[in-house]
């Protein structure tokens, strides 16, 4: 699934030209936010497959001129830091700046460590945000290790497919993030994260999560979950939706977004505009409860059955 | 603690190397490479095979960066007396760092990235992030677990994520550290940007031609000070800082902007004046471009620039595992009270006048500070200071 690119007018042509997708779209999706904003203090970006095209396309060099005299541009695109780097170097920002890249949980330290940030320095505000991209080099990686669907389907019967494997998917979503509660969209009350392929550890953990930070007196309105076609990983979300109560509404958007590690920003890109419009398109919703109004909303994602992560957001 | 580099495969091993001043600069031999016989390196000589065998670590997908975190962590956790229960203890994380990850197997990445050739058993292994997911598995870590990846300041913003961690409650301690193998994919790609030196390289000299690349890894165990009573201290973390450049994609601005900010940034947090610094752990690659804006950046903050030197005269550009290797570097200097020479220095950039140290020296000691600065802008500086 490929990202519908804009025009990108806020990036200079030649700079643009030069960017690899990652670059590009992660610093696309930023200079709005910077443009219009006061210059944050930070940049905080999560990725995990951003660079392996240039990465892969300065390998190839490598394998044709034989270790000749190579051109450098794809080397230096390569890095994950690219992206933080280069939004820094477009807004001319010297504040503190760094790329998280622990696969599917990319994002959700980018998120400790912007709220460590701001507990730090309670009247800075930081950017932060989450990119990958498909190339067609990871895309092969990923494809042999047997994470996308082998058969061709449509979108509408995505989530009904009954085989392992889910589609690959590309976004970047950025955020501004500060201790501000007038003029923000959104407040994020919770993040946490489990490595572990078990059921009932994941339980557990979800189960505690909640207990500690769901506000006492409130209830969950809204469950949003990665949930991604790929059956193996069904029993994951089956006790997610069993954990939360029963008339409790879930939706999903990985139909939308496709999958990849940092598909959690996305999801909470979704909750920003749900929280903001108190709405969400039917496509998206797999159960609808009798909600009036969406106030707490819990994203669970789960990353290749091994990484779990768990949001709170509210308004 | 616990390290590897091409001078040493232990702690005690690497000091006894930077005493002697030994330079780990040889030719290039792990793997084939039309640059073997062209540009130094500081490779380690044991090989991929034999560390398998000495870490006993034969799992499918296991990369040469991988076994070096292996080696460097299992020293480092030995070291600390830590139980098995306090490791995998839900508020112990490990914060990592690599910008080579599984990209050392430079040929098998490019072959598997072509659609129709059958996947070899590193298809999971070339990001990252799979160093520590296979740490966190072998160790059965309950907690935290992250990788950060800020090219070569990346091990710095690794022990500074970690010590955050700890400050801001979230976990009682951290293992923090970072990795980095030689690869082809490196070696090209620095090659390409011109920047590798053909010769020894020679950090601040003014006749410097480049960097030479190393390999290597570092961790270190970090702990709040109310639970290391009774234990061996090495050294406390007294200060650090993170800003960016904000010049260029790789290379750094001729007057250092990023480079002072965050010196003088880390200077803040530990609440200490410039001349309170009694040593600076250089970045100095050798390199024409962060040998100059360093010094610059050195001289505008300290004025009196302190006694400093790179230690990448000895150990190479070790990448991802600078910024730990040396911290460790500068811990030893703490609890020994010495400092190592600044090797294969001849004279100063003639603008700077600027000297690292030349010989092996005993010397009081309490504060010393260590630079990282990388692509992208990225520059961190950290602060130890005696226990």
């Amino acid at each position: 699934m490929l990202a519908i690119e804009p025009s990108y007018d806020d990036i200079p042509p030649g700079v643009l030209r030069r960017m690899g997708k990652s670059v590009r779209m992660g610093t696309g999706a930023a200079m709005p936010i910077v443009k219009n904003n006061p210059k944050p203090d930070g940049i905080i970006i999560g990725t995990a497959n951003s660079g392996k095209e240039d990465c892969v396309k300065f390998l190839n060099q490598i394998i044709e001129y034989d270790e000749g005299l190579l051109t450098p541009i794809n080397f230096v695109q390569s890095t994950p830091n690219a992206i933080a780097a280069q939004i820094g170097l477009l807004t001319n920002n010297h504040g503190y700046n760094i790329t998280h890249v622990h696969l599917g949980l990319a994002f959700e330290f980018a998120i400790i460590d912007a709220d460590m940030m701001l507990n730090e320095n309670p009247l800075n505000s930081y950017l932060l945000g989450a990119v990958d991209d498909i190339s067609n080099y990871n895309y092969n990686y990923e494809d042999k290790n047997g994470w996308y669907k082998k058969e061709a389907f449509t979108n509408k019967p995505f989530y009904e497919t009954n085989s392992p494997g889910s589609i690959a998917g590309e976004a970047a979503a950025m955020f501004l993030v500060n201790g501000n509660r007038s003029g923000s969209i959104a407040k994020l009350l919770a993040v946490d994260a489990l490595h572990d392929e078990d059921e009932s550890v994941m339980k557990e953990k979800l189960q505690d999560f909640i207990r500690k930070y769901l506000p006492a007196g409130e209830r969950i309105d809204l469950l949003l979950t990665g949930e991604n076609g790929d059956s193996r990983l069904l029993k994951y979300y089956s006790i997610c939706e069993s954990v939360v109560e029963n008339n409790v509404s879930v939706a999903r958007f990985k139909h939308m977004s496709g999958e990849y590690p940092t598909a959690t920003a996305m999801g909470l890109w979704l909750c920003c505009n749900i929280l903001q419009n108190q709405s969400i398109p039917g496509h998206m919703m797999k159960y609808a409860a009798a909600t009036t109004r969406y106030k707490n909303i819990l994203i669970y994602n789960n990353y290749k059955g091994i990484q779990h992560s768990f949001i709170l957001v509210s308004e | 603690m616990g390290g590897i580099s091409a001078i040493g495969n232990t702690v005690a091993e690497n000091r006894t190397s930077l005493i002697k001043g030994t330079c780990g600069m040889g030719r290039l031999e792990m793997f084939p490479s039309k640059f073997s016989d062209r540009l130094p390196v500081a490779e380690i000589k044991i090989s991929t095979e034999a560390l398998k065998e000495k870490l006993n670590a034969f799992e499918p997908g296991i990369t040469r960066t991988t076994l070096l975190a292996l080696h460097a962590i299992k020293e480092t956790i030995a070291d600390s007396r830590l139980t098995n229960e306090q490791v995998s203890s839900f508020d112990t994380a490990l914060i990592g760092a690599s910008t080579v990850g599984g990209m050392c197997l430079t040929d098998e990445m490019q072959r598997d990235a072509q659609k129709d050739t059958p996947g070899s058993e590193y298809l999971a292994s070339y990001d990252y992030g799979s160093t520590y997911m296979y740490l966190q598995k072998r160790y059965s870590l309950n907690g935290p677990v992250n990788t950060i990846n800020t090219a070569c300041s990346s091990s710095a913003n690794a022990i500074m994520f970690g010590a955050r961690l700890i400050r801001s409650g979230k976990v009682r301690r951290a293992i923090v550290g970072g990795v980095d193998s030689l690869a082809k994919f490196t070696i090209n790609g620095f090659n390409s940007l011109h920047i590798l030196s053909p010769d020894l390289c020679t950090p601040f000299d003014e006749e410097r031609k480049g960097l030479n690349l190393g390999e290597g890894a570092a961790f270190l165990i970090l702990e709040r000070e109310e639970d290391a009573t009774g234990k061996k201290i090495y050294a406390s973390i007294s200060g650090y800082a993170n800003a960016n450049d904000a010049y260029h994609t790789s290379s750094l601005s001729d007057e250092g902007i990023g480079p002072y900010k965050a010196m003088r940034d880390a200077l803040v947090s530990a609440k200490l004046d410039p001349a309170q610094i009694d040593f600076i752990n250089a970045h100095g690659t050798g390199t024409e471009n962060n040998d100059k804006s360093e010094s610059r950046a050195m001289l505008r903050l300290f004025g009196k620039v302190p006694a400093f030197a790179s230690t990448k005269a000895n150990i190479g550009h070790t990448l991802g595992a600078s910024g730990a290797i040396e911290a460790l570097y500068c811990i030893l200097s703490l609890v020994q009270q010495e400092l190592y020479p600044g090797i294969n220095f001849k004279n100063p950039i003639p603008e700077t006048g600027l000297e690292p140290i030349p010989t092996y020296q005993k010397t009081a000691l309490t504060h010393i500070m260590s630079n990282s600065f990388g692509f992208g802008g990225n520059c961190s500086s950290l602060i130890f200071s005696k226990a």
